[in-house]
C-alpha cells in the first residue's frame, strides 16, 4: 500500500514537469500551427548544453539555466525565422518534414560529439528526500521539478495574458490577417513564440537531465510525452496541459510500479491510445 | 493526347527504353561486378521503400513516420516462418507482407480518423510500441533478435533478383494504381480533402487501400532486406532511420512524383555508400542526409524530378491517365470534365 502511495506522489510530481514538457509543443501547435517533431530533441539538446556549461564553468545544473535559457531562445528564434517561416505557406507537410529533419540532425550531432553514453546532470539534491511517514518519502528533486514545471506554466499564462507581446501572439493565433492589419509583425511574432517554446524546452530539459539519465536518442521519448500531454489536455489549453501532465505522469509511474519498470513507456503509449480512441479532441479543448 | 504519328513514336521510344533498362537489370549479375550487383540490390529495396512512403505521404496526405514497423514485422515474420516453421523463404516474404497488412488494417480504424500531426506521431508511436513489445518477447529472441538460417544458403545474385522483381512490381503497381480511379480519387483527397468528399470520393476506403498496399509491400521489402542480412535484430529493424531514409529519398527525388523515389533511391544508396567509406564520420552521415533533406525542402520543394518536370514540362513516368487511348477506342464518348482538366 505504501509503495502505491509513494508512486502516486512521485507520479503527480513528475506530472507537473511533464505538463511543462508539453506546454511548449502545445503552444507552437496552437499559434504557429507547426508540429514540432524536434521538440523532444531540443529538450535533450538543452540537457547537453547544460552539461557542457556545467563542465566548463563548474556550476550546478540550476545555475546553468542562466545560459541554457537564452541560448535556447536564440536557437528557437533563428530556426523559426530563417527556416520554418519560409515553408509555412506551403501547407502542413513541409514544416512537419523540416522539423523531422531537425530531429535527426540534432540527435546525430549530439551522438557525434557526446557519444551514445548515458549522461546525467548531477546534483547532491537528487538523493535528498523529505520523510512523511516510515515508508513514504517525497524526493526533493521531484518536488523541485514539479514546482519548476508549474511555475513555467503559470509564468507563460501570465505572459500571454498581460504583456503586449503575449497579446500579439494570441492575436496572431486567433486571426493572422487581422493581427497583421493591427501592426503585428507576424513572422517576428512566430519567431518569438518559437523562442519561448524553446525556453520551456530548456528549463524542462535541465530538470529531466537532473532526474533521469539521458542519451542523444532520448528525444523521441520526450516528444511522445509532449504529444500525450497535448492530446490529453486539448490543443491551446494551458490549464488542460497541466491536468494532462498530472494524468500522464501518474499513469506512467503507478503503472510502472504495478507492472514493472520495463513497461513504463508502454503504459504511456496505451494511455495515449485510449485517449485517442475515446476523446481525440482532448479533455479541455475549446 | 491523341494517337497521332508523333505520339506513337514517343510511346515506342518509351517502351524501347523500358525494355532496355529491364533487360540490363535482369542480366546484371552475369556481366556486372559483385559490388555493382550489391549496390543495385540495395537501390531496389530503398526505391521500394521510397515508393511506399510516397504513396502515403505524397499522394494520400498520410505523412507516416512509422514505416519501420512494417520493415521489422516483415523481417521477423520471415525469420519465424523460415526458421521456426520451416517454410520456404518466398512464403515467408509473402507472410511478412500479410502480417503487415493485418497490423495496418487493425490500426487503420484508429489512424485514419487522425490528420496531420496526429497521424504522423501516432504512426511513430505504434512503431515504437511494437519495438518495445518485440524486444521483450523471448520467442522473438528479445534484444538479440533471430537468425534467418535458410537465407545463409543464398548468394547475393539470388537476393538481387528478389529485390529487382520487388522494385519492378512495385513501380508497375504504383503506375497502374495512380492511373486508376482510386488514384484519381487520391489526387482529389490530397488537393482538397472536404471538396473531394463532397464529390463522392470514398475517403476512408481510398486511404485504407493505400495503407494496405503500402504495408504489404514495405513488409515484403523488410523481408528481402533481412534476407540479405541473415539476422534480424529489434533495434535496427524497428529503427526510425528507415523512415528517415524514405523521407530523404522521396524529398530529394520529388514528393508526389512516380520517378521521384527512383531518382532519390539511387542518390541515397550512392551517397550513403560514399559517406560510409569516409573514416571517422560516425553519425555525421545522418546529419549530412538531414541537412540535405531540409535544404531541399527549403530551396527546391518539388525535389529533383519535380523541378525538372516543371522546367522542361515532360514526365518520365506520368501519373496522368492516357486519355488519348480511351478516346481512340470510343471516339464519341466525351471525356469527363475532371479528367479533361487534369490533362490540360
Amino acid at each position: 500500500m505504501d509503495a502505491i502511495l509513494q508512486s502516486i506522489i512521485q507520479g503527480l510530481l513528475l506530472g507537473g514537469l511533464y505538463a511543462a514538457v508539453g506546454v511548449g509543443m502545445s503552444m507552437i501547435f496552437g499559434i504557429v500551427q507547426i508540429t514540432n517533431l524536434a521538440h523532444g530533441d531540443f529538450l535533450v539538446l538543452a540537457s547537453f548544453v547544460s552539461l557542457s556549461v556545467m563542465g566548463a564553468m563548474g556550476w550546478n545544473p540550476f545555475l546553468s539555466l542562466i545560459i541554457v535559457i537564452p541560448v535556447m531562445f536564440v536557437i528557437g528564434y533563428i530556426v523559426q525565422v530563417t527556416m520554418l517561416n519560409k515553408v509555412l505557406s506551403r501547407g502542413a507537410e513541409p514544416p512537419l518534414l523540416v522539423t523531422f529533419g531537425f530531429s535527426i540532425i540534432i540527435q546525430n550531432l549530439l551522438l557525434y560529439f557526446f557519444t551514445a553514453n548515458a549522461q546525467k546532470l548531477s546534483t547532491p539534491l537528487l538523493l535528498k528526500s523529505i520523510a512523511i511517514s516510515a515508508n513514504i518519502r517525497i524526493p526533493v528533486m521531484y518536488l523541485i521539478a514539479c514546482l519548476v514545471g508549474v511555475a513555467v506554466i503559470i509564468i507563460l499564462g501570465f505572459y500571454m495574458r498581460n504583456t503586449y507581446q503575449g497579446k500579439a501572439i494570441r492575436a496572431t493565433s486567433d486571426d493572422n490577417e487581422a493581427a497583421q492589419l493591427m501592426g503585428v509583425n507576424i513572422k517576428r511574432t512566430y519567431g518569438i513564440a518559437m523562442g519561448i517554446s524553446m525556453m520551456t524546452a530548456g528549463v524542462t530539459g535541465v530538470m529531466i537531465g537532473v532526474l533521469f539519465n539521458f542519451y542523444p536518442s532520448s528525444g523521441s521519448t520526450y516528444l511522445i510525452i509532449a504529444f500525450a500531454v497535448v492530446v490529453i489536455g486539448g490543443i491551446g489549453s494551458i490549464n488542460g496541459t497541466l491536468v494532462a501532465g498530472f494524468i500522464f505522469g501518474l499513469a506512467q509511474v503507478v503503472g510502472g510500479q504495478i507492472l514493472g519498470a520495463t513497461y513504463q513507456q508502454l503504459i504511456g503509449y496505451i494511455v495515449l491510445l485510449i485517449m485517442l480512441i475515446v476523446r481525440p479532441q482532448g479533455l479541455f479543448s475549446k | 493526347m491523341r494517337l497521332n504519328a508523333e505520339n506513337i513514336k514517343g510511346m515506342l521510344l518509351r517502351y524501347i527504353v523500358a525494355i532496355v533498362i529491364l533487360a540490363a537489370l535482369f542480366t546484371l549479375p552475369f556481366w556486372g561486378g559483385r559490388y555493382i550487383v550489391m549496390l543495385v540490390m540495395l537501390m531496389g529495396m530503398y526505391i521500394t521503400l521510397g515508393h511506399m512512403w510516397n504513396l502515403l505521404a505524397g499522394y494520400s496526405g498520410l505523412t507516416s513516420l512509422g514505416q519501420q514497423m512494417y520493415i521489422g514485422v516483415g523481417g521477423y515474420t520471415l525469420a519465424v516462418a523460415s526458421t521456426n516453421l520451416g517454410l520456404p523463404l518466398v512464403v515467408g516474404l509473402i507472410m511478412g507482407g500479410i502480417v503487415s497488412v493485418i497490423i495496418a488494417v487493425g490500426l487503420s480504424y484508429l489512424l485514419l480518423r487522425m490528420k496531420g500531426m496526429y497521424f504522423a506521431i501516432a504512426t511513430w508511436m505504434f512503431a515504437e510500441a511494437m519495438l518495445l513489445i518485440v524486444a521483450t518477447v523471448s520467442f522473438l529472441g528479445k534484444g538479440q533478435g533471430l537468425f534467418i538460417t535458410e537465407a545463409r544458403k543464398l548468394v547475393t545474385a539470388q537476393i538481387y533478383y528478389f529485390s529487382i522483381v520487388l522494385v519492378v512490381i512495385t513501380t508497375i503497381v504504383i503506375v497502374v494504381l495512380l492511373r486508376s480511379k482510386l488514384g484519381l480519387g487520391l489526387f482529389a483527397i490530397r488537393d482538397n480533402d472536404s471538396a473531394s468528399a463532397t464529390s463522392g470520393v470514398p475517403q476512408f476506403k481510398s486511404k485504407l487501400y493505400c495503407m494496405i498496399i503500402s504495408s504489404f509491400i514495405t513488409g515484403v521489402c523488410g523481408g528481402v532486406f533481412y534476407m540479405s542480412q541473415v539476422w534480424v535484430q529489434p533495434y535496427a529493424s524497428f529503427s526510425i532511420s528507415w523512415t528517415v531514409a524514405a523521407v530523404f529519398i522521396v524529398v530529394i527525388g520529388g514528393i508526389g512524383t512516380i520517378a521521384g523515389p527512383i531518382v532519390g533511391g539511387i542518390i541515397y544508396v550512392f551517397l550513403s555508400q560514399y559517406l560510409s567509406t569516409l573514416s571517422q564520420i560516425g553519425s555525421l552521415n545522418m546529419v549530412i542526409l538531414g541537412v540535405i533533406a531540409v535544404a531541399v525542402i527549403l530551396v527546391a520543394p518539388k525535389g529533383i524530378v519535380g523541378t525538372v518536370q516543371e522546367k522542361f514540362g515532360f514526365e518520365i513516368l506520368s501519373a496522368r491517365r492516357w486519355l488519348g487511348k480511351s478516346l481512340a477506342k470510343v471516339p464519341v464518348a466525351p471525356a469527363p470534365a475532371s479528367e479533361a482538366e487534369r490533362e490540360s
